[in-house]
């Protein structure tokens, strides 16, 4: 586990990196990285997101932008634009905003 | 509890305001404010430039603003901190290097505390940290008897750096201080 921003945390601002970060806790802000971010189930984010690959189990208000990979899990929910050349929604997952897959 | 301690990885910057009830570990970058009921670690790699408030904090890496813990502030021997620290254990080891202030709180008080407890078995003991730490407030200090130290006025507990020299004084507070210039 390199990175991870566990579930008693709150951040407020912005979050930068060149690796992978989980959220169990709350992020409100923004967030930048070069690899991927992964919203566990117990997980807020209030962002706006700029990664490669993102994985929501957990709770994402806020545009998210990936270079590659959008993954929205089952028990993942989300409010905001997505635009990535790959969107995966999956069974059960709650989603509301626009979607752009254009490269 | 454990299994989720939060771990900000080294490429890691995050900026703006961190709080939390759970253990941190620093290895790359904060700016902003750091509250926290557990533990700061701040690893070789880490760099906090904030205001912070923890129950403890272990800075290895390099720290820039003030610290206020409500139990425990150590300084590793890789340590560098600008800032002044709040805490009532300060912990700086050889090799660390720290500018600023610290305030252990009220010394006094816990000198006395210390002294009634075993009914002032060495009084002589626990006359040097007073001295050490409240120069001007107690020009002659009495040794400490329990009964009449209580009727002291309340100390000035801030210890500036110069007093941090009394070694002696500070390694009863379990303070060590090694400067190196």
């Amino acid at each position: 586990m390199a990175n991870v921003i566990g579930k008693s945390i709150v951040i407020d601002g912005e979050i930068s990196g060149d690796e992978d970060l989980v959220v169990q806790g709350t992020v409100k802000g923004r967030i930048m990285l070069k690899e991927s971010l992964l919203v566990e189930s117990s997980g807020t984010v209030e962002a706006d997101i700029q990664t490669q690959n993102v994985e929501i189990s957990g709770a994402v208000t806020g545009d998210i932008q990936a270079t590659s990979k959008v993954e929205i899990k089952a028990d993942g929910r989300v409010v905001g634009n997505i635009k990535a050349p790959r969107i995966l929604i999956a069974d059960g997952a709650k989603f509301k905003g626009n979607v752009d897959m254009d490269r | 509890m454990a299994d989720t301690n939060t771990i900000v990885g080294q490429t890691i910057l995050i900026k703006g305001n961190l709080q939390g009830d759970e253990d941190l570990t620093v290895q790359g970058r904060i700016e902003g404010s750091v509250h926290l009921s557990k533990t700061l670690i701040v690893e070789p790699t880490g760099v906090v430039k904030a205001e912070v408030s923890v129950c403890n904090a272990v800075i290895s890496g390099i720290m820039v603003g003030n610290v206020n813990a409500t139990e425990s502030v150590e300084l590793t021997e890789s340590g560098r901190m600008i800032g002044d620290i709040r805490a009532p254990r300060v912990i700086i080891t050889e090799g660390a290097r720290f500018k600023g202030q610290v305030d252990m709180g009220d010394v006094a008080a816990s000198a006395r505390e210390s002294a009634a407890r075993p009914q002032a078995v060495k009084p002589a003991r626990f006359e040097p940290p007073r001295k050490a730490s409240a120069p001007t407030a107690r020009p002659t200090p009495v040794a400490a008897k329990p009964v009449p130290v209580r009727a002291e006025p309340k100390v000035e507990a801030r210890i500036e750096k110069k007093e941090l020299d009394d070694e002696e004084a500070a390694s009863k507070k379990k303070v060590v201080v090694r400067k190196r210039r």
